[in-house]
């Protein structure tokens, strides 16, 4: 391979998945090839070949923003990594996902006798804990094996969270927004990765945590 | 000339006649406009990239001349959508051509 084409390759697979900076290696030295012996045919030196073969494929930046855009990149390709670990270690162990699915109603059967007590203010937050540990802990197991499903549950999720957060803050939820921005901006990068994700993957090959 | 925005369906038009490979797929967008519509063709695989994952073109593997490559071929939704695309762009082709024709 020659220098220019490595140089090429590696600003065109900058910031991308491993797997996906090995299919663009291969499709790219593929391609060089095949127009290098294009123009040795048409009677090219070798040198002169190599130019005109890297001189079609253009600019590496601007192949590298638009691979950036279809294919996975190192950092959604890590977040996949990580959600499928925990996926596995929620499934391996059968405790764990009983657990999952029990917490959010133990948490509201306590806010319910709480409640019922007179102590408000602690039914109040534990009914919100229950709620928020509801969306997150019993998703998995919902049946949400198609696109639509998941784009409806997904929009029932930020619905019920936002819905949570002002029953929570009430009139103060606007004076209190810093806070909320602060905690929520990882859930919001996780959700706008997942988002990136699902544009580039086929649905066939999406995990369960994609359609959440 | 820029093919910009035009280029996913150059692409699925050289796809309706026959499968092939990402260099074959360049050089008869370019043949076939006669030069005409150039590009780099180091964009031509995020094209190809992102019409799979539309799920307008499939890939698969083959061998030639002794080397693995890796073919494209349009799907049904490929075929549809380039034959939305081709009435949308005679129907604006025919708008413009009266508009400059008249100047």
């Amino acid at each position: 391979m020659t220098t220019e084409l490595e140089i090429w390759l590696k600003q065109a697979t900058r910031h991308l998945s491993t797997a996906s900076a090995a299919q663009v290696r291969a499709e790219i030295q593929e391609h060089f090839e095949s127009a290098r012996e294009a123009a040795m045919m048409g009677g090219s030196t070798a040198d002169a070949a190599d130019r005109l073969a890297m001189a079609a494929l253009g600019h590496a930046k601007a192949a590298n923003c638009q691979y950036r855009s279809v294919l996975l990149t190192s950092s959604e390709a890590r977040l996949l990594r990580d959600t499928k670990w925990e996926a596995r270690a929620v499934c391996s162990r059968p405790w764990v996902k009983r657990l999952f699915t029990a917490m959010p109603g133990i948490v509201l059967l306590a806010t319910a006798i709480i409640y019922f007590t007179g102590a408000m203010a602690v039914a109040r937050v534990l009914s919100i804990g229950g709620v928020g540990m509801s969306l997150f802990f019993i998703a998995p197991f919902l049946p949400l094996y198609t696109p639509s499903r998941g784009r409806v549950f997904r929009i029932a999720k930020w619905a019920v969270l936002a819905g949570v957060l002002g029953w929570a803050f009430g009139p103060l939820t606007l004076e209190w927004s810093w806070l909320l921005f602060s905690c929520l901006w990882p859930v919001a990068w996780i959700e706008w990765t997942r988002v990136s994700i699902r544009r580039k993957l086929p649905v066939a090959q999406w995990p369960k945590s994609l359609y959440l | 000339m820029n093919v910009k925005g035009t280029l996913p369906v150059l692409i699925l038009e050289a796809l309706e006649q026959e499968s092939d490979h990402g260099y074959r797929i360049a050089q008869r967008i370019k043949e076939r406009s006669s030069g005409v519509l150039d590009f780099k063709e180091g964009t031509l695989y995020p094209a190809l990239h992102k019409l799979q994952n539309e799920g307008l073109v499939e890939s698969f593997e083959g061998v030639e001349k002794g080397r693995p490559r890796r073919y494209y071929c349009i799907t049904p939704n490929g075929r549809a959508i380039l034959a939305k695309d081709r009435a949308e762009w005679r129907q604006l082709s025919r708008a413009v051509t009266l508009i400059l024709g008249e100047a």
